[in-house]
């Protein structure tokens, strides 16, 4: 019993180790301008504020990921995006499963308050995110997010809520 | 045992200033635990 809980103890401090190191790091990001891959960074500080008509998004199908920051909580996350239709679409996997659900904070977030800044290619654009979770517009988007990515996002995964996705629309 | 706990302690230390002041540590921990993370997610 007592080697038992000698292990135990080893086990744990080894442990330690790599928890101190990922958690320095995730703190470490909160007090960046933006986020750098998991960690959620701080607010978008840098780069134009974009002002002007609606832009054409297709030029976003080019680039592999954006910086997207809510304003309630201000954190920025690294993230997919597709263009579809016209429309600028983000969206969050995993939404089903355990593990996703504590680490996607950001949908739930989005949902309760879809003011965002997202930043591209170092311009900053405000936006309102609102999620869609049906309607015909599905299957552009999910066809937009395969085609893009190698993901296996479905209409049906959409619908189902294991994917959460959100028009970055205008804000007003 | 104690030598081990002075061990452990100067470890984590040590390991929360590289993070911090090291280039490119901090990247290299963020991307080892993505990729934990991503699996355990699916």
């Amino acid at each position: 019993m007592q080697l038992m809980l000698r292990i135990l103890i080893i086990l744990a401090c080894l442990l330690a180790i790599p928890v101190a190191a990922v958690a320095t790091a995730a703190v470490k990001q909160r007090f960046a301008d933006g986020p750098n891959r998991v960690f959620s960074g701080g607010p978008l500080v840098a780069g134009e504020l974009y002002t002007g008509p609606e832009p054409d998004w297709s030029f976003v199908n080019e680039i592999p990921t954006v910086e997207l920051q809510l304003l309630d909580p201000a954190q920025s996350r690294r993230i997919w995006i597709a263009e579809a239709e016209g429309k600028l679409y983000v969206w969050s996997g995993y939404m089903s499963t355990t593990v996703g659900r504590i680490w996607k904070q950001w949908p739930v977030q989005a949902e309760r308050d879809g003011r965002a800044i997202i930043r591209i290619n170092g311009t900053r654009y405000e936006r309102q995110l609102n999620r869609i979770q049906s309607g015909d517009e599905l299957d552009a988007i999910a066809a937009a997010i395969t085609g893009k990515y190698p993901s296996q996002t479905t209409r049906a995964g959409i619908e189902a809520g294991g994917v959460w996705v959100f028009e970055a629309a205008p804000r007003n | 045992m104690k030598l081990f706990y002075w061990a452990v302690a100067a470890a984590i230390v040590l390991t929360i200033l590289a993070v911090l002041f090291v280039p490119g540590v901090d990247d290299f921990i963020e991307q080892t635990f993505q990729r934990y993370l991503g699996r355990a997610a699916r």
